[in-house]
């Protein structure tokens, strides 16, 4: 019993930190209809950001849960506008490409600017150490995570159902044109989505610094989980990605545990099974290119 | 008139056949004061990159000092480095670019395992001698041997033996792992146990293991399970930002409180100890190729002077087995009088040449050099290199963890 409520407590911290990721890389994908490759770069970056703030400049841990999303996602803008925003037009291929090249020259600006070693953020006072709970011992920072993860997905449910802003934009979402004759900003919409996408990256990055360790292949690995994530729930399906994430977090948590031997290919299982039964994912309204 | 005229016709051919012979010159025969040429590949980008980096800062060094103090054979070294990437088929593109475009005179490199055994056996097909500074697959120096191949740093093998005499000190008697999920995870607790039970045979290797995907960012369910089997000691053989990560959830999940001995295979890597700084327990043996604060030698002293005033950070194993590569290649050369490749893998069988970590012979059988690995346990912070100390620390002699030749399978081509 206490090996299963530990399997489930380490399965959700992992969900919600795959959910943050995730949901961003989806709300892009609705609005923009871009694969955003370089959603992995993005959330490096804030990892990045928070080990300048925190382990070099010695501020405080959340100033820069605040600062280093507002920083990514000011880079966000400038990419928005100076690059992807000309291949809206083209085939969804093109811009599969561009990303990805995004993602390569993030990475590497990341390894001139920060070198190649490995760096590590401690967590702030307040998130160390463990609580026993049901028995098991479970670090308080996994808590905080799931809370985050939690507070993230109640907000942005309020965000898109209860407000004009999220109104706009799954207008924006659902029919560009139109969107644009009843007089939204769509330009200004896409911008905004596409900043908001790479704040959530980033504050994945952020909560990942202080438990993971952060090198130059970060954001290689946090991309892959995100699209298995993401087509495990449906492209574009917001309570998708929720369940995508928890699908993928009881995978690593469990299968860690009880299924050691296969743990490498079970993600990949779990993935061909859901794309054989339901190719649009489990809450997928199907491909929109 | 008419001759003026065909001499200004004549005169462009005559300089381009002169230019066309000079060219040709030079490529048949190296001239006295032109550099010879090293080819590295190492991974110099994504996630491992740190390798590459270290690999590339003892080349460098060591090709300065060379080349201050005279060069080898009258002439100065260069080296060009290509990534790897890690991969194998980047790697023997790598080569080939290096051997035929760049004409490089000899190899030196390797990270990975996968690599080594992929490119090793093309060796013999690229004719160039290849020095393997890294990659520990005992297949290099085993079954895939051939004569152009040649390791300068400890094996797997070399390094599992000498884990054994640790392991077997400790008196602990029921062993696990958690090692990465590909070859060098399993090779190493392979050898740990067979060599392992030859010191004591009563010792019980489990069944019960945890071979978590490299790579895996979280570790949480494989600690707990060890940590359930509640067993004597733990054999770890993670690396790398992978290490880091291991340690920091291990220590949230209180492993390192246990009544256990932990043993982690690459643990003194200089790159994982200063991302951790007082993170890594004190109290857990750590084994390492190369440990700056081991050797006590007249060369060491000068590399880790040296490494230091550059870098400031102590050198890791990495740069320590790419400078005692150059440093082999001056010997061999030297000794050969000539940087014919066939000449040079000639002279290298059997030399002996003193590098930071002590005097190094590669074994003419299998062409490994009879190195042996440093252990010690985890102390005090030492604070002017921002790591942790190891004390006690015990270096092993090559002779006393190398297997003969015939158990390594080789047999020279």
């Amino acid at each position: 019993m206490q090996s299963f409520i530990a399997a489930l407590l380490n399965s959700l911290d992992i969900a919600m930190l795959l959910f943050v990721i995730a949901v961003g890389l989806n709300i892009i994908f609705g609005v923009l209809n871009v694969i955003n490759f370089a959603h992995g770069g993005l959330y490096m970056l804030g990892a990045y950001f928070t080990y300048m703030l925190v382990g070099r400049l010695g501020l405080p841990f959340w100033p820069a849960l605040l600062l280093a999303p507002l920083a990514v996602a000011a880079v966000a803008v400038v990419l928005e506008r100076l690059v992807l925003r000309r291949v809206y037009d083209r085939h969804v291929t093109d811009s599969l490409l561009l990303t990805f090249a995004l993602l390569l020259i993030i990475d590497e600006s990341v390894r001139m600017i920060w070198g190649s070693g490995i760096h590590v953020v401690r967590p702030p006072d307040l998130l160390r150490g463990n609580v026993s709970f049901l028995g098991v011992n479970y670090p308080v920072y996994s808590l905080f995570v799931i809370l985050m993860g939690a507070a993230m997905l109640l907000a942005l449910w309020a965000l898109f159902t209860r407000t004009r802003l999220g109104r706009i934009v799954r207008a924006a979402a659902i029919d560009r044109d139109m969107a644009q004759t009843v007089g939204i900003n769509v330009p200004l919409v896409i911008t905004g989505v596409f900043a908001f996408g790479a704040w959530m990256a980033a504050v994945g990055g952020v909560i990942a610094a202080p438990m993971r360790a952060i090198d130059p292949g970060m954001g290689d690995k946090i991309i892959i989980e995100s699209f298995i994530v993401v087509v495990i729930g449906g492209l574009g399906s917001f309570p998708g990605t929720l369940l995508g994430a928890l699908v993928l977090g009881f995978i690593h948590g469990f299968g860690g545990r009880y299924l050691p031997e296969i743990n490498l290919v079970l993600p990949y299982i779990g993935m061909a099974l859901v794309l054989l039964w339901r190719p649009q994912g489990l809450m997928g309204r199907g491909a929109a290119a | 008139m008419r001759t003026a005229r065909v001499a200004s016709r004549l005169a462009p051919l005559a300089v381009a056949g002169i230019a066309l012979a000079a060219a040709f010159g030079s490529t048949t025969q190296a001239q006295e004061g032109d550099p010879i040429k090293l080819g590295a590949i190492y991974i110099t980008s994504g996630a491992a990159s740190v390798y590459g980096q270290y690999a590339q800062q003892g080349l460098r060094l060591a090709i300065e000092e060379i080349n201050e103090s005279g060069g080898v054979l009258g002439r100065p070294l260069t080296y060009e480095i290509e990534d790897s990437q890690g991969k194998a088929d980047t790697a023997i593109q790598a080569a080939r670019k290096l051997v035929f475009q760049n004409e490089v005179d000899a190899l030196v490199g390797l990270d990975s395992s996968g690599v080594a055994t992929a490119l090793v056996p093309i060796m013999p097909e690229l004719q160039r001698p290849l020095i393997i500074t890294h990659a520990a697959t005992p297949a290099a120096t085993g079954e895939l041997c051939n004569r152009y191949t040649f390791r300068v740093s400890a094996n797997v093998n070399q390094n599992m033996k000498a884990a054994a005499h640790i392991a077997a000190d400790t008196g602990a008697k029921r062993w696990t792992t958690i090692g990465p999920d590909y070859a060098f995870g399993h090779e190493s607790w392979e050898f740990f146990g067979k060599y392992l039970k030859e010191l004591d045979p009563d010792v019980e290797l489990m069944s019960k293991t945890a071979f978590p995907r490299f790579g895996n960012e979280d570790f949480t369910p494989y600690i707990n399970n060890v940590m359930a089997l509640k067993p004597d000691g733990v054999l770890i053989s993670v690396w790398g930002g992978d290490l880091v990560n291991f340690v920091r959830q291990a220590n949230n999940l209180g492993f390192f409180e246990q009544d256990m001995e932990i043993l982690m295979t690459v643990g003194a890597a200089t790159e994982v100890l200063a991302a951790l700084g007082d993170d890594m327990p004190e109290g857990v043996w750590l084994g390492t190729r190369y440990w700056f604060d081991a050797h006590d030698n007249p060369i060491n002293e000068k590399f880790v002077k040296a490494y230091m005033e550059r870098h400031d950070a102590p050198p890791s194993y990495n740069a320590e087995g790419a400078y005692a590569a150059v440093y082999a290649y001056k010997a061999a050369m030297e000794k050969a009088e000539s940087t014919d490749p066939e000449e040079v893998a000639k002279a290298l069988s059997g030399l002996s040449f003193e590098a930071p970590n002590g005097t190094i012979t590669f074994r003419e059988g299998d062409h490994q050099a009879t190195v042996g690995p440093t252990w010690g346990k985890t102390a005090a912070m030492d604070e002017a290199t921002g790591v942790r100390s190891l004390d006690p620390m015990r270096s092993f002699d090559g002779k006393e963890v190398t297997p003969s030749v015939e158990e390594t399978g080789c047999k020279m081509k």
